[in-house]
């Protein structure tokens, strides 16, 4: 094992207590491994509360999970898992040269030491899903990694190139235009209404499944087609949601996709803020949704209309759903205000608890390492100075594979 | 692409408001409620508040209420004062007016009772604004205390003429230094003109008379003739005052007069430690510190030592976080302005952050979380922001004698999942949200007829500097945004 260097972004040099006895977490002692921490209330995020209950950890792992303690925080959850969290989507994490890139992944486009990060550990999420930016209509492959750690991607990577990500809508055709008098430029290859966008995605299917394309297009396509890679379609309003859905159904309806197996994605709609309206199709195909960041007069951008209830209906509807709060680690919109948001809306609070650990980590195929507080799985923990997702409680401290990342408590 | 709200879905929405029961002038109502927090002392359970001619009678356990009296029996909810909110530019036209000395506006003329502002700060619990223009000036206009409620200004006032706007940060593009010299000038301006005016009365010039009868006010009458002395604290001296007629003295000129005497409230806004030594700074030296309340945002805070020697109380910003980068780690550090003045025992209130979701409940709230006791926070949105007002007698509070306003809640005020149920204003139900279109898209997606398609603009929000990124053909808007 090589001798590490300190992240920037955390105060203390873990070199010199290398030799130091793991221990409790003590403030301050950021960098350093934990080998046990206790709270009044630990949410393992599988269903189980324990009041009064201790969590220990060895080799970045969970050893156990059992009563009693000394109740140093208030509450433990699992880390918070953000599988819209916009980490890295920046203009140079997609590539525009064509509609449809789906072979590229935006690996080498995230910055380990960007300040997001921080902003995201320090509102208690631990593992995100990297998307590409939604500004191509199929960008790539995205990364589920953790948000802290080692200083690099590579390290920190939970699941490599595992989700393909693409979008619905007004984004991919934002900036582009048709070319009226004046010479033609790259904006007006690209589409520029929503059936353009729709088009783009339709025939990159067909494509594939009539052999019309090839190398890694051709195979990072079957994969997602084959259900081997998640396709992350993101779909604000009910009619990108439906032609999201409908272009889904017409894989399962065509010969042509059936006959060789491309009939199977593992599909999961990001800001399916309008998702609530029309949950049957969602339901019947058994396709599970992210919301976006619930806002102060319920309409998101794309002008969606996202109520509080709109988690709450989707549960009763039994579509299955995950929160996001978009990268936000502010502390009116981050994602523990989402959960809250969605609890004011009637979502009973073990249902939001899910919806920001145990599910987004199945949505993504990470379950066996992140989402709960189960043995073998990772040490990752959010540390609460009160009920997790009231307003008048917060994350105070961060774990990260058995590491104290993040000490806020004065 | 830019939505923008349609005229028509405006009028729907001010009708709903108007859809409310409200017995008419009555004032005589009874709130029966399973925990009463009074802000007052102790919490009473299953309190019965008796308001009669629109202010609290009793607030007790097991009271007596009138026979005639309606009565709003709930064991299930919390009853609360309703929060005020210390200081906002919201609810006018615009926020910001052209002239950079204008002490003889005042807000009245400017705030829109239909504005949406009203009905969301009513939907959240809010009883009382203090509205106050904005920062782009030196001196602004006279603010007013109103209420959400009303279809005209007089109908929803609390307190006129609620203190003078100034403002001691640089602003407009200038500079820390031309601020302040525009904003000590201004006062040295009337101190001029006031010294003009005596003379040009011994000098037997009749400008001054002229001006006054064109104005309204005969200056031959006794009220108007009889000599002015500086009344009240005034640190100026200025000799031979006491002969110049009462009514002889430009109304444009009265306001900040009035300061200076002490009769007025100022609300100087600073926009960082800097600005807060000159707001200061300008308020001892022309006397009016003892009714100076300063509208803190920035890095404010860290002059909070130079605020508490002062013992001027703050309204902080909406912002409650303030982050800077180190420029050696490149670490960003976080300070909770809140909790540095709860620390430094400086009596501050709170502002929301906007005004529907976070609105001063999420702030108060937000400041439990960050260590701030219970008490204090609940009290920085409702009986401190009331005192910091010269409310104290009127708002925050529910006890004998303070105006008949009641907020049912169905939980605690500061947690996630309880929503206003219920507002009485001066005895008056003027909220139900079983009845409110908006709440009823907000909470449940039942949307209002017309108000499709009214979004949000597109944004674009670089995740890295958290700044909008212009959008393709933004040619940039020059006017003020409408509420």
């Amino acid at each position: 094992m090589s001798s590490r260097q300190v992240n920037l972004t955390i105060a203390a040099f873990a070199a010199a207590f290398l030799c130091v006895a793991p221990a409790q977490a003590e403030k301050g002692k950021v960098g350093q491994k934990v080998s046990s921490v206790s709270a009044k209330k630990v949410y393992t995020g599988t269903g189980k509360v324990l009041e009064g209950g201790v969590v220990a950890i060895s080799g970045g792992k969970i050893d156990s999970v059992s009563g009693g303690g000394s109740e140093e925080f208030h509450a433990i959850t699992p880390g918070l898992v953000d599988l819209g969290a916009r980490a890295g989507a920046i203009l140079w994490s997609v590539e525009q040269s064509n509609e449809v890139t789906a072979r590229l992944s935006n690996s080498a486009a995230l910055d380990p030491w960007g300040l997001e990060w921080d902003r995201l550990v320090k509102s208690g999420v631990t593992t995100v899903l990297a998307t590409p930016l939604d500004q191509n209509v199929v960008g790539g492959l995205s990364q589920v990694l953790k948000t802290a750690g080692e200083d690099s991607i590579a390290a920190r990577t939970v699941r490599k190139d595992s989700v393909l990500r693409g979008a619905m809508g007004q984004q991919p055709s934002q900036r582009n235009s048709p070319a009226f008098g004046r010479p033609t430029d790259f904006y007006a290859r690209r589409p520029t209404t929503r059936m353009g966008v729709e088009w783009e995605w339709r025939s990159a299917f067909h494509k594939t499944a009539l052999g019309q394309n090839e190398g890694g297009e051709r195979e990072t396509l079957m994969k997602a087609l084959k259900g081997e890679v998640v396709l992350s379609i993101a779909a604000w309003t009910t009619q990108d949601i439906r032609t999201a859905v409908f272009a889904v159904e017409e894989l399962k309806q065509k010969e042509l996709f059936r006959s060789q197996g491309l009939d199977k994605p593992r599909v999961v709609i990001d800001a399916a803020a309008e998702a609530w309206k029309e949950p049957q199709l969602l339901a019947r195909n058994g396709i599970p949704v992210v919301l976006p960041p619930f806002t102060a007069t319920g309409r998101t951008r794309e002008g969606a209309l996202l109520p509080r209830n709109a988690a709450d209906e989707l549960r009763k509807a039994g579509v299955v759903f995950a929160l996001s709060a978009h990268g936000s680690g502010a502390y009116d919109s981050n994602l523990a205000v989402q959960a809250g948001a969605a609890m004011s809306g009637g979502l009973p609070f073990d249902e939001a608890l899910k919806a920001v650990t145990s599910t987004p980590a199945r949505l993504v195929g990470a379950e066996a390492r992140v989402g709960s507080l189960e043995e073998g799985k990772d040490a990752d923990l959010a540390l609460w100075n009160g009920e997790p997702f009231e307003p008048t409680s917060r994350v105070v401290a961060v774990i990260v594979d058995g590491v104290l990342v993040w000490d806020g408590r004065d | 692409m830019k939505q923008h709200i349609l005229p028509g879905a405006l009028a729907c929405a001010a009708l709903s408001i108007l859809s409310v029961d409200a017995l008419a002038g009555d004032g005589k109502i009874a709130i029966k409620a399973g925990r009463v927090i009074t802000m007052n002392g102790a919490e009473i359970k299953d309190g019965v508040i008796v308001i009669e001619d629109g202010r609290i009678k009793e607030v007790a356990s097991g009271a007596a209420t009138r026979w005639d009296s309606e009565l709003l029996d709930h064991p299930e909810l919390t009853a609360f004062p309703g929060f005020v909110e210390a200081h906002t530019n919201r609810g006018m036209d615009r926020p910001n007016e052209n002239l950079e000395v204008a002490p003889f506006l005042d807000v009245r003329d400017s705030i829109d009772p239909i504005n949406f502002y009203f009905e969301d700060s009513l939907r959240q619990g809010i009883v009382a604004l203090n509205i106050q223009q904005g920062p782009m000036c030196v001196v602004g206009a006279q603010g007013r205390v109103v209420r959400p409620f009303g279809m005209t200004v007089e109908d929803m006032t609390i307190k006129p003429d609620a203190g003078l706007k100034i403002v001691a940060g640089s602003r407009m593009g200038r500079s820390r230094a031309t601020q302040a010299m525009m904003l000590r000038k201004s006062f040295t301006d009337v101190e001029r003109y006031l010294v003009k005016l005596m003379q040009d009365e011994k000098d037997g010039k009749d400008a001054a008379k002229r001006e006054a009868l064109f104005q309204g006010r005969d200056p031959e009458k006794p009220e108007n003739k009889e000599g002015r002395a500086m009344e009240g604290v005034a640190k100026w001296k200025l000799s031979g005052f006491e002969l110049v007629g009462r009514g002889l003295v430009d109304k444009k000129q009265e306001p900040m007069l009035r300061l200076v005497e002490g009769k007025l409230m100022a609300f100087v806004q600073c926009d960082g430690a800097a600005s807060v030594h000159l707001a200061l700074e300008v308020a001892r030296h022309n006397g009016f510190l003892a009714n100076t309340v300063l509208v803190v945002e920035g890095d404010s805070f860290k002059a909070v030592d130079a605020i508490a020697e002062a013992g001027v109380p703050v309204v902080l910003g909406p912002s409650m976080n303030w982050t800077e980068r180190d420029p050696m780690t490149g670490k960003e550090e976080e300070t909770f302005i809140p909790a540095v003045f709860a620390k430094k025992k400086v009596r501050f209130a709170l502002q929301s952050l906007n005004s529907t979701a976070q609105s001063l409940w999420f702030q108060a709230a937000t400041c439990v979380s960050y260590g701030v006791d219970r008490e204090t926070a609940m009290s920085a949105v409702t009986s401190t922001a009331a005192d910091i007002l010269r409310l104290g007698k009127r708002v925050g509070r529910l006890a004998p004698g303070l105006d008949g306003n009641v907020v049912l809640m169905s939980g605690d005020p500061l947690s996630a999942t309880a929503r206003v149920e219920y507002v009485v204003l001066d005895g008056e139900l003027v909220y139900d949200r079983s009845k409110d279109p908006r709440a009823k898209q907000l909470l449940e997606g039942v949307e209002q007829p017309g108000a499709a398609q009214q979004g949000l603009p597109d944004e674009e929000v670089d995740p890295h500097s958290g700044q909008k990124k212009p959008a393709k053909n933004d040619k940039g808007d020059k006017t003020e945004k409408k509420d």
